[in-house]
């Protein structure tokens, strides 16, 4: 038993793991947390079109001449505006948030196409399927710094503002009669969001940062009762698939980001089944 | 002391639209009062605006003493619509102790829970304390708005047509609660309604609002005046287009 134990862990004897697992298990706790309000407020097709606008933002950040690792301090700022631009058109006009997501998802994923186009014929040549599918194992001691604070800042926001973010979730009139600051804090929750895609897109990629974020809230919100057992589920969850999906994709020799996304998909459907009727 | 509610020529303007104009009247501390009105007379905005959800372009409100909405825990309010999130996980307990704090309860202490118990007490909703809000019925609900207007033991209560959407007995159950909830000396509320039956039995004081005050007194007054044109001195062209209140 304590042999095969060995066997299973033994990849976390390379650096590169440990810094994969670090910033997994960093990423999928504050994610996981995060997910509730998203899922909550019915906002997974917005994390989905975040992640495409840091696309745009990695895409502006190579045409300004930064390295791939660096293109982030970009992509940044660039979607955290994109983010609060998609709620300042939901607020401000009666179109829907899925209509203000799909035109900013759209527009910022065009100008990333035009930006990699762009670039100088001398530069260095970009890995584009390593931005959209994300590595993992590839995470850079820097990367896994910048991934820890951003990880630690949304976790520990969501913390404190939580309870009076999930009262504005509940209803937002109700809410703001108690005096909590419901349009303070809406804009507070995309801009987490945009912060916990972009770096999440380093890790799992455009295409899969926005189930990493959904898919353990979602599942704990199919068998939880209460905002924090919910809460408390979505994280455990997530910290259980990131693992076992980051070892099973070491072991199995295949994709990462996708077994990781595959585990905590078999998690949702499991409780499907199982869930109280 | 001050007025329970006070307005001084309170206007409001939404999207160009006038729709409270020059409104006054007070209700004292511990009175009951009845607003009714014909559907847009600006009865739920004027409830609104007293809360502060909703910005006076001219005039002003006094709530307690205070400008809207800067004594929120003194003040019960019942919505007229339940704008909740039907898929947020909330329990009546939760609904009830969120109004307490002032945020949700991720975790519901002992005295907490003791609040939110003895609150659906007072509405005879206590059975409801771990009930989903989902699942619950339109009277249920109101029972536990109710309570959630209560538990901070307010000093006014402001009703939005609580009895709207329930049924005759489910309706006449609520009455009698409100008239318990009526009986504290030192509650004073604010209820609209199209009720005549309501209106009799709970009320002071009736308003009658069609943008602006149109009749205020006694509900004997205004219920049962002959509504000819002299009844509306120095707004004879404008004939109220329904009977303040309806016999259901």
């Amino acid at each position: 038993m304590g042999e095969m134990m060995d066997a299973l862990l033994s990849p976390l004897t390379q650096g590169f793991v440990r810094r994969a697992l670090g910033a997994g298990l960093a990423l999928g706790a504050a994610g996981a947390l995060l997910g509730v309000f998203i899922v909550q407020r019915g906002l997974g097709l917005l994390s989905d079109g975040l992640a495409h606008a840091t696309f745009g933002g990695l895409a502006l950040g190579l045409l300004l001449g930064a390295a791939v690792d660096r293109a982030i301090w970009v992509a940044l700022p660039f979607t955290v505006a994109i983010a609060l631009g998609i709620q300042y058109v939901r607020r401000r006009t009666t179109l829907g948030g899925d209509v203000a997501t799909g035109v900013f998802f759209a527009v910022s994923f065009a100008a990333g196409i035009l930006f990699l186009g762009l670039r100088s014929a001398r530069s260095a040549p970009v890995n584009v399927e390593g931005l959209l599918f994300g590595s993992l194992l590839a995470v850079s001691p820097e990367a896994l710094g910048v991934i820890l604070v951003v990880a630690a800042l949304v976790f520990a926001l969501l913390v404190w503002v939580g309870p009076r973010l999930a009262y504005a979730t509940f209803d937002p009139e109700l809410a703001a009669l108690s005096g909590v600051p419901v349009a303070t804090l809406e804009y507070l929750l995309l801009a987490l969001t945009a912060l916990v895609v972009v770096v999440g897109v380093k890790t799992v990629g455009v295409v899969l940062v926005s189930a990493f974020v959904v898919i353990p809230a979602a599942t704990a919100s199919l068998l939880g009762r209460t905002l924090g057992g919910i809460a408390a589920l979505a994280v455990a969850l997530s910290l259980a698939g990131t693992a076992f999906g980051l070892f099973a994709s070491y072991h199995l020799n295949v994709a990462t980001g996708a077994t990781i996304i595959l585990t905590l998909g078999a998690m949702f459907f499991l409780a499907l089944v199982l869930r109280r009727r | 002391m001050s007025d329970a509610l006070r307005a001084r020529g309170a206007t409001v303007e939404l999207g160009g639209r006038r729709i409270l104009d020059d409104v006054s009247f007070e209700v004292a501390r511990g009175e009951f009062a009845c607003l009714c009105g014909p559907n847009g007379g600006g009865k739920t905005t004027f409830l609104k605006a007293a809360l502060g959800l909703v910005p006076l372009s001219a005039g002003e409100i006094e709530v307690l003493g205070a400008r809207p909405g800067t004594s929120a825990s003194a003040v019960g309010y019942l919505p007229q619509s339940k704008g909740f999130n039907p898929a947020f996980p909330a329990q009546v307990v939760d609904v009830i102790v969120a109004n307490r704090r002032g945020a949700w309860p991720v975790w519901v202490g002992a005295a907490d829970r003791e609040a939110a118990r003895a609150a659906l007490a007072r509405v005879g909703g206590e059975p409801l304390l771990n009930a989903r809000i989902r699942g619950l019925s339109g009277g249920e609900l109101q029972r536990v708005y109710l309570a959630r207007a209560l538990v901070n033991e307010p000093a006014l209560l402001l009703l939005d047509e609580p009895t709207a959407g329930v049924d005759a007995r489910g309706r006449a159950e609520f009455l009698d609660l409100l008239a318990g909830v009526a009986a504290r000396d030192d509650l004073a509320a604010v209820l609209v309604t199209h009720n005549a039956t309501a209106v009799r039995r709970l009320a002071k004081r009736v308003v009658y609002l069609d943008g602006r005050v149109r009749a205020w007194g006694a509900p004997g007054e205004v219920l049962d005046r002959d509504w000819d044109r002299a009844a509306f001195s120095g707004h004879d062209h404008e004939w109220p287009p329904a009977p303040p209140c309806e016999d259901e």
